[in-house]
């Protein structure tokens, strides 16, 4: 007979979506803000480049992962 | 094979239900003690069909009945194939069952056949008006049709309730309330045949899905979501004439009995975000009942269906994915039922779709029974390529269908991560966006007179705030010493106060040191000169700033040091601290005046 299946589940647990959600676009909209001051504050002179794509990959890392945990505690389950 | 080999065969009852709950399907139980008087070992049976009604054939299962007194969990079914013989009488078709162990010569065995047809019953008359009953017509053969002979052979008729309108009378007819029984008939012939038909009323709902399409959509990420669209109509008698609301509605038994009013669905267990609807919207009569075992839903269309009409409707609903979801060696598997959650209900063509996650490879999809297969793409939420669809399709199918199948496929693990991937890669294009609007330079004209302008304010922008910054350096410096005056008034600790003067000292030297290039390269440009007057005031009030508060610290130092009264050091220090203060006024003035420029 064949090995016994194993019934197979997401990899984060269902009742973790919300708060999921609304972690991760804290944390995306707060490193936004953080990224949107800083070009506006600097001007062209002394703006570094490093910095704006560090804050940038990571706020839309955060982003990214929030809106897809806010689609899923929606009920739309991509 | 020629059927001349297999001589006999035994005793038959076949017990006919026409219908217990739905009113067209018929179904045919048959149980046949057979026997093999030899010489030759049996290891198939066959079954017979007359062609007209293998059309309508719809589900056919034998099992084997062991004892009687098993309980009903333990029915075991046997293989059951079409065949084409060479010799055989024209219109009948051959299905053959195998037998779980070969039954030898002189030994006999019992087989249970369990056929159902669909569309069997013709509604005569064919059109009813809304206060006339329903009848309908059923023709059969009152000997079995088999290949073998037959020593003994009874038949029992059961109908859904007494009103028979006729039935044909043999001899041995006995008729006990809905039931009608053809009584033992002896040495029958093989393929013997005699026609009976039965006219009778019948208003058991008539529902037949014309068309029903059934999608299976699988996220790893937690459900299943199961969307049913019918198109429904009712099967029986068609209806003639207008259709009175209120006489349905004083008396359904008189006037429409025969038209149904609501279906039952039975979903599985922990079904949830049940909808229905159809292309108006939502369709809120509707009753949900949930049990631990299943999930009871009650549907009534908008109207109610007599004969001849239909309606279209959409359920759907959504499942917990370890229920349906399994993993077994390399592959992944879903187990999912095939037919229709609806009780009582006919379809004439069903389609089920299984959408498979993108990345899915390798489909393979397992019924029970016979069906038609085909895959399509399907474009869904933060798709790229689309996602694979299987498409299953079978044509005549009855509750007994619904039975489980798997659709097998590899996925891995890693390909759940292309969606998050996908709005991740969404919002650093917008940040990128951003950053290269920023950076990039949209004047026209490279040598115009304003857009030098601009560049040159630009410049002296950055070093008012070059000086802003070494200013509030020295502000600070100021904050150190006072506060290390504080801590000389509680603690009394002379040295370190001194080595505080003394770091503030070498800092303060090195500020205005940087100070001066600073205030140099602002009076080369231009467009700094009304600026410029009112940062050098800054700068000087600083300085005057700076020396006062030294002189403080100092007066302060060297009246601990002669141990003085505190009085007397507070009253020194009074004059020289209000002008302090009052100098840090306007120090503060001008920060803010060159602030807001």
């Amino acid at each position: 007979m064949a090995p016994p299946a194993k019934p197979i589940t997401s990899p984060v647990s269902d009742a973790w979506y919300p708060t999921l959600a609304v972690f991760m676009l804290a944390i995306g909209l707060v490193l936004t803000a953080s990224f949107f001051i800083y070009e506006a504050t600097s001007s062209k002179r002394n703006c570094s480049l490093a910095k704006e794509l560090t804050t940038g990959g990571v706020a839309s890392v955060f982003l990214g992962f929030g809106s897809l945990f806010l689609l899923l505690s929606a009920g739309v389950y991509v | 094979m020629a059927i001349s080999r297999y001589v006999l065969l035994v005793v038959f009852t076949i017990a006919m239900l026409a219908s217990t709950a739905m009113s067209d399907p018929i179904l045919t139980k048959v149980d046949r003690h057979v026997e093999n008087p030899g010489p030759l070992i049996m290891s198939e049976v066959l079954l017979a069909f007359p062609e007209l009604q293998a059309k309508n054939l719809a589900y056919l299962m034998a099992s084997s009945h062991e004892t009687k007194g098993k309980p009903k969990g333990s029915v075991v079914s046997l293989p059951i194939k079409a065949v084409n013989l060479d010799e055989r009488p024209s219109a009948v078709t051959f299905y053959s069952v195998l037998l779980p162990k070969e039954v030898a010569a002189g030994e006999s065995f019992t087989l249970d056949v369990l056929a159902v047809f669909t569309h069997a019953l013709r509604p005569v008359p064919e059109h009813i008006t809304q206060v006339d009953i329903q009848l309908v017509l059923y023709r059969d053969s009152v000997y079995y049709l088999s290949p073998y002979e037959v020593k003994v052979q009874s038949l029992t008729v059961k109908l859904p309730d007494s009103k028979i309108e006729s039935y044909t009378k043999l001899e041995s007819t006995k008729v006990h309330g809905s039931e009608i029984k053809y009584g033992p008939y002896e040495n029958l012939p093989p393929f013997s045949l005699s026609p009976i038909t039965f006219h009778f009323e019948s208003n058991l709902p008539f529902a037949v899905a014309q068309e029903l399409v059934r999608e299976i959509e699988i996220s790893h990420w937690g459900n299943v979501q199961v969307t049913e669209h019918y198109k429904l109509i009712h099967g029986g008698a068609k209806s003639k004439g207008e259709f009175s609301r209120r006489d349905f509605q004083a008396r359904p038994n008189d006037r429409g009995a025969s038209a149904f009013s609501f279906l039952v669905a039975h979903l599985p267990a922990r079904a949830r975000s049940v909808y229905y609807r159809d292309l108006i919207g939502n369709i809120s009569t509707s009753h949900l009942r949930v049990d631990s075992r299943k999930t009871e839903l009650m549907v009534e269309p908008r109207y109610p269906m007599l004969g001849g009409w239909r309606t279209a409707f959409t359920i759907g609903y959504g499942l917990p994915l370890q229920d349906f979801l399994y993993e077994s060696e390399e592959n992944r598997f879903l187990n999912m039922t095939f037919g229709s959650p609806m009780i009582e209900l006919v379809i004439d063509t069903l389609i089920v779709k299984v959408v498979l996650p993108e990345g899915s490879s390798g489909i393979l999809a397992a019924a029970p029974f016979p069906i038609k297969q085909w895959q399509e793409t399907k474009i869904s939420h933060l798709d790229i390529g689309g996602r694979p669809v299987v498409v299953l399709e079978k044509t005549n199918v009855v509750p007994e269908h619904n039975q489980y199948f798997q659709v097998y496929y590899k996925f891995s693990g890693l390909s759940m991560l292309r969606e998050p991937l996908m709005l991740i890669s969404g919002f650093l294009l917008f940040f990128a966006a951003c950053i290269g609007y920023m950076h990039a330079d949209t004047s026209i004209s490279k040598s115009s007179a304003s857009y030098l302008a601009k560049q040159q304010w630009e410049e002296v922008q950055v070093l008012i705030q070059k000086v802003q910054n070494v200013i509030n350096r020295c502000l600070a410096m100021h904050d150190n010493l006072e506060a290390s005056l504080r801590d000389l008034s509680r603690t009394g600790d002379v040295q370190a106060c001194k080595a505080a003067r003394k770091s503030a000292d070498g800092l303060l030297k090195e500020l205005s040191k940087e100070m001066k290039p600073l205030l140099t390269s602002l009076q080369a440009y231009s467009s700094a000169a009304q600026i410029l007057p009112k940062v050098e005031e800054l700068v000087a009030k600083e300085r005057e700033l700076q020396e006062k508060v030294m002189l403080k610290h100092s007066t302060a130092v060297e009246g601990y040091e002669r141990k003085s009264g505190a009085r007397d050091i507070d009253h020194r220090v009074a004059l020289l601290q209000q002008k302090i203060t009052a100098l840090k006024q306007e120090v503060d003035d001008l920060l803010q005046f060159i602030d807001d420029i």
